[in-house]
């Protein structure tokens, strides 16, 4: 079609290119056509088919005239002058030659004549007569139908029951007959030579009946053989001859019915009965495996084998009607296939009867899968043989003990599937028990790895006051705020644990009738008019007397939807009583808005924080520390001083939470200078220039939220002091854990770190007492947050504080990392915070809020606990 | 009150008419069959002007829209569909309820349908935007919702649960009342002042809607667990009722004396009514036949 591209040569094109197929496009595998391709054409060129899925003809003058004026009626012409010529016009005289053709609308082709056709066509006829429409004499008469076929046999003068051709004698006839009879192979020669005899026999019986001359039997259809076997038509296996000798017994005594036959004694041997006959066009093929054998020898002079067979025709005759033989075999049997059997719990149903999916089977349900669900986990166990884990001291409600199976126990596997006791079991907990408060928590038990704690727990929901009174008793055993914190703890499980009751239960009311509809569907609902749950009593006497109004009028706020105002065209009532809509939070079901309610908002969490530092008595010489510009001017402040017994606590936590002001920071600055004697880093002094830089350029927007935590964080970091002052997360979540983390103790495991940090407090108190060097402590206290590397081991860490003590120079190496890359990232922190918007500079420092909170709370555990 | 007689009867060949609905005006009505089709008439004509099919259950209740160029349909396929009139075409199906949904209403502007079902919830399908879901469920009842109205800026439903409520957009608040009887039908009066509520006890009973107390018992007719339905005449001076029996009872708002009786089909329940807003025509549907009666004489 087209050459390639790289062909610099003139390029010469034949036909039309192809359109460019798109990279990424499939190529079609079908055969380009054009448009022009795609229409019929007539033998003229022109368009064979127009409009209407181009299967129409034309429209306005399309083929068949070819002139605007399309199809003219044609004027009247008188037949007075030319009579002769008149004809009747036929539709073909309207049609163009394509119409005519193969594939017009009136082809014309040969076909056979109604006469030779056997059955005869309608002809429609249409009589002018009185009566309109087909001849009622035609459709009472229907005239014999003949073929030309039949008609010329009779005129051979075949006659229906004769045969044809030339009449013969009674003898030819006969021959004629035992010829006919044969089809396929030959008739065994023995057999066909009894036949002779036969009717040579028969023959002289009528002999007065030579001359008469008989019509030749009329053509027997061939009648076809029942097939009992799979074989192809007309196939006929190999019996189980052996292929030389005869089969004993099969057909009797003396018959020899070897396949190899010998036509002609000594000149030929042709196999009978092989799998494949000989071919029409070919002659029996001498037999190339003939092998001289003793068997195709007689061995007595004569037929023996002849006699026998006569008698044996007679007697058939004794049993058989006149005309019938009996047939050599019997007929195969039809084999009867035996209808399905039905399935063992198959209930016959009337026909046309429904049954709904719902109405409950009477038989019980099979057992899904192999019942390994209705086993519980030990029982699975007990089964695969697995030494069963030391079970946690626990009461045995939910453990139950499988029975053990003797035949399970010698198998190694469960024989029955589920045991009764399974389904017991299964069927008491199938239900949701209501108005059971106190038995569910002994299913759901939240403190389980905490033994004592579970058992007091379950004091607790036991009774409530008694626990109270008791704790109270026992203030030694556990820390005043533990406990109340651990109330706080129970209180949660308690509403978390029961949720089936607490959430469900006043969802759903007991059946106030039996419900017969869940059984019968048939069975009528009862009707109930005064029983209903949310009718109080006195609003059904009420009802019941007739003395509607106040009585039976319940009024309840509603809210509507403010699209639903909107469609209504009247102003949303909501917008009006805002706050009311705001005392009624939109319910939700998410059991985390139970646990939300109690402990996680700020107030309650801050309560409790606040117990806690109280309780801890933190003897920590925090007021006499140098530097305390944060406790200066803000309001808050002044609000917690009020508040706490741990003043300087307290205001540090709150001032984390409010923004520096420039004054405040020149404040701190003055005081630097003022205590000048104080060894201040360099480090330091780039921090509070970046503080002040920050004030100064980033002040305009952040001052005006007061309150907002700001990038104060960095001042107080570089604090020597600043563990210690570490302000509590208020974010922080105290709820219980759940889920997954639901039985980790996580005090447990961070028990080690408070160790560590602990220990550190101590040494710096120390330290701070003596005042012998501010570096360290600087520097310690700024890797206080990020402690990294493995826990220090107990004794080494004792020896490093008695070292310390009397040391001052000693650092630790493995406890911090090198001042120079402290520096470095440290500045680079700041200098980025201080162009990032507000955003993200408090993101940053909550983290920064996280870690340090951590670092406080650990060393307030260590306290008590060393008390 | 003149006589009614019958003007029209026509055969729906819909096998069950389960309600017949006055469009807004009064020149056309809406049957809604068990053949899962509506047909829109012009009865006093006896003409059949469109036949909506797409519900894959029984129409159980057909609202008109108030420019009669919208049809809302609710069936127990679940599901409510809008219909175009002209084109018979469903515009939208809404398929939030659970079960079989037996009423339906426009509001007054036709911006919203409110539909009431056998899940016990009320549901508002927002006609104008193309949402799907309901743009509020109310789900106080507890038991089937029988039959809605709408005025202006209240809900009224009733239900199985014996209670009716109302529910006042206005003030944003939800009255309910304790009948003590299944609702099977609620109606206001056209002033606005009373419920006319239909009972199984075998009771129309009339309300007054702000004190709740009751004003008036009307009995005679035979409710046999029908869900018979109620109307009042374009003067607010009767209240007629089908009945089990066949017949369609009328009675005086005041005295609660039965007026009138007269009968549709006898011993086949008339369940389904329909008043004409303005004049004195009536609607009344009993198997597979609804009749209109009205004055002869002004007729002619």
């Amino acid at each position: 079609m087209s050459n390639s591209d790289s062909d610099d040569e003139n390029p010469i094109l034949y036909g039309t290119p192809l359109d460019p197929i798109e990279e990424d496009e499939v190529p079609s595998k079908r055969k380009y056509q054009q448009p022009p391709d795609q229409y019929a054409v007539d033998n003229h060129g022109r368009r064979r088919f127009h409009g209407a899925f181009t299967g129409g003809f034309s429209a306005g003058y399309g083929n068949t005239v070819g002139t605007p004026e399309g199809w003219t009626p044609s004027t009247f012409k008188s037949s007075k002058s030319n009579k002769a010529s008149i004809s009747a016009q036929r539709p073909e005289d309207y049609m163009d030659e394509e119409d005519r053709g193969e594939f017009g609308i009136a082809p014309r082709h040969l076909q056979t004549r109604n006469d030779f056709t056997g059955q005869k066509r309608k002809h429609h006829r249409y009589h002018d007569g009185p009566i309109p429409g087909e001849p009622v004499l035609e459709q009472l008469l229907k005239t014999v139908h003949e073929t030309a076929a039949v008609r010329m046999l009779r005129a051979m003068g075949w006659r229906p029951g004769q045969g044809t051709g030339e009449r013969v004698t009674r003898d030819e006839k006969k021959k004629r007959k035992t010829q006919q009879r044969v089809y396929g192979c030959y008739m065994p020669p023995e057999m066909r030579q009894n036949d002779e005899i036969e009717s040579d026999t028969n023959s002289s019986d009528s002999e007065f009946e030579y001359d008469t001359l008989f019509a030749p039997d009329d053509y027997e259809p061939y009648i076809l053989q029942r097939k009992s076997d799979r074989f192809g038509l007309g196939y006929s296996g190999l019996s189980r001859h052996s292929v030389l000798g005869s089969l004993s017994g099969q057909y009797g005594e003396g018959a020899s019915k070897s396949h190899l036959v010998m036509n002609d004694k000594g000149r030929k041997v042709s196999i009978r009965g092989q799998a494949f006959g000989v071919g029409a066009f070919e002659a029996d093929d001498e037999d190339i495996y003939a092998t001289e054998d003793m068997s195709h020898y007689d061995f007595a002079i004569g037929g023996a084998a002849d006699k026998p067979k006569k008698p044996a025709n007679k007697e058939k005759g004794a049993n058989v009607l006149e005309g019938f033989a009996k047939a050599s075999k019997p007929l195969p049997p039809v084999p009867s296939y035996p209808p399905p059997a039905l399935p063992r719990d198959y209930r016959p149903v009337e026909a046309g009867t429904r049954r709904s999916r719902f109405e409950p089977s009477a038989a019980p349900q099979r057992d899904q899968g192999l019942g390994r669900h209705e086993l519980t986990a030990e029982a699975r166990g007990a089964l695969l043989g697995e030494e069963p884990v030391p079970k946690l001291p626990e009461p045995p409600q939910i453990v139950q003990n499988v029975p053990e199976d003797p035949i399970a126990k010698i198998t190694g596997r469960n024989v029955n599937f589920i045991t009764t006791n399974d389904i017991k079991e299964t069927k008491e907990l199938d239900f949701i028990p209501l108005k059971c408060g106190n038995e569910i928590p002994k299913t759901f038990r939240p403190f389980m790895s905490v033994p004592d704690k579970q058992a007091r727990y379950e004091r607790y929901l036991n009774d409530k006051e008694a626990f109270l009174r008791e704790q109270d008793g026992n203030m030694d055993a556990v820390r005043e705020w533990e406990r109340d914190r651990e109330l706080v703890e129970f209180e949660q499980a308690a509403k978390l644990y029961k949720p089936l009751t607490g959430f469900m239960g006043d969802r759903f009311t007991h059946a106030s009738e039996p419900d017969d509809g869940a059984t019968n569907p048939l069975c009528a609902v009862a009707k109930s008019n005064n029983s209903y749950g949310l009718a109080t009593p006195e609003q059904v006497e009420a009802a019941r007397r007739g003395v509607y109004g106040v009585m039976t009028r319940k009024e309840t706020p509603w809210r509507p939807e403010s699209l639903v105002c909107k469609r209504f065209n009247i102003p949303d009532p909501n917008v009006r009583t805002e706050t009311k809509s705001e005392e009624k939070p939109k319910v939700s079901y998410s059991i985390f808005s139970y646990m939300e309610s109690s402990v996680h908002d700020k107030d309650s969490f801050a309560k409790e924080q606040q117990k806690f530092s109280g309780s801890k008595s933190l003897n920590l010489p925090k007021p006499t520390h140098n530097t305390l510009p944060q406790n200066k001017t803000s309001i808050s402040d002044e609000r917690s001083k009020v508040d706490n017994p741990t003043p300087s606590t307290s205001g540090d936590n709150t001032n984390f939470m409010k923004r520096m002001t420039v004054a405040e920071l020149f404040m701190k600055e003055s005081e630097k200078d003022l205590k000048s004697n104080e060894n201040v880093n360099d480090t330091i002094e780039k921090f509070d220039k970046m503080d002040l830089y920050k004030a100064i350029f980033l002040s305009d927007s952040e001052n005006e939220d007061e309150g907002t935590p700001t990038s104060t964080v960095n001042t107080n970091l570089k604090e020597p002091d600043d563990f210690i002052d570490k302000p509590k997360n208020l974010e922080r979540n105290t709820s219980p854990p759940r889920g997954i983390f639901a039985n980790i103790d996580f005090d447990e495991l961070n028990s080690w770190r408070r160790n560590i940090l602990t220990d550190k407090c101590e040494k710096d108190d120390s330290k701070k007492d003596s005042k012998s060097n501010k570096e360290v402590k600087d520097t310690e206290a700024n890797v206080e947050a990020d402690v990294y590397g493995p826990k220090i081991p107990e004794n080494l860490q004792k020896r490093l504080e008695g070292e310390s003590g009397q040391d001052g120079d000693f650092r630790p190496i493995f406890r911090r990392k090198s001042d120079i890359a402290k520096d470095v990232v440290e500045i680079n922190t700041s200098s980025s915070d201080s162009w990032v918007d507000i955003k993200e500079v408090t993101a940053k420092k909550q983290k920064k809020k996280k870690k340090k909170h951590k670092s406080k709370h650990k060393k307030g555990k260590h306290k008590k606990k060393d008390k | 009150m003149s006589e009614l007689s019958t003007i029209a009867t026509i055969k729906c060949k819909q096998q069950v008419v389960r309600a017949v609905r006055f469009n807004v005006d009064g020149t056309y009505c809406l049957t809604c069959g068990a053949d899962k089709k509506i047909k829109l008439w012009n009865p006093h004509r006896e003409l059949l002007l469109k036949t909506y099919g797409g519900h894959a259950n029984e129409v159980l209740d057909a609202a008109g829209s108030c420019d009669s160029s919208h049809i809302v349909s609710c069936s127990s396929d679940k599901s409510v569909i809008l219909w175009d009139v002209t084109t018979g075409q469903p515009i939208r199906r809404y398929r939030g309820h659970a079960s079989s949904v037996t009423c339906v209403k426009f509001n007054e502007e036709s911006s919203l349908a409110v539909s009431g079902s056998v899940d016990n919830t009320v549901a508002f399908w927002d006609i104008v935007s193309r949402r799907q879901e309901p743009v509020q469920v109310l789900k106080d009842a507890k038991d089937t919702i029988t039959s809605i109205q709408i005025t202006d800026h209240e809900i009224m439903t009733c239900s199985v649960d014996c209670h009716v409520r109302l529910y006042d957009i206005r003030v944003g608040k939800m009255t309910s009342d304790y009948i003590g009887h299944i609702v099977t039908f609620g109606n206001f009066t056209h002033d606005g002042q009373c419920y006319v509520l239909s009972c199984n006890d075998g009771t129309v009973k009339l309300f007054d809607k702000d004190s709740g107390e009751m004003l008036n018992t009307f009995i005679g007719h035979e409710c046999k667990d029908y869900m018979l339905e109620n109307v009042v005449n374009e003067t607010d001076s009767h209240i007629m009722s089908g009945s089990a029996t066949g017949e369609v009872l009328v009675w005086d708002l005041i005295s609660s004396k039965s007026t009138n009786k007269f009968v549709h089909t006898k011993n086949k329940p008339v369940i389904s009514l329909s008043h004409h807003p303005t004049e004195s025509y009536l609607l009344t549907a009993c198997d597979d036949e609804i009749k209109l009666w009205g004055n002869k004489s002004a007729n002619d």
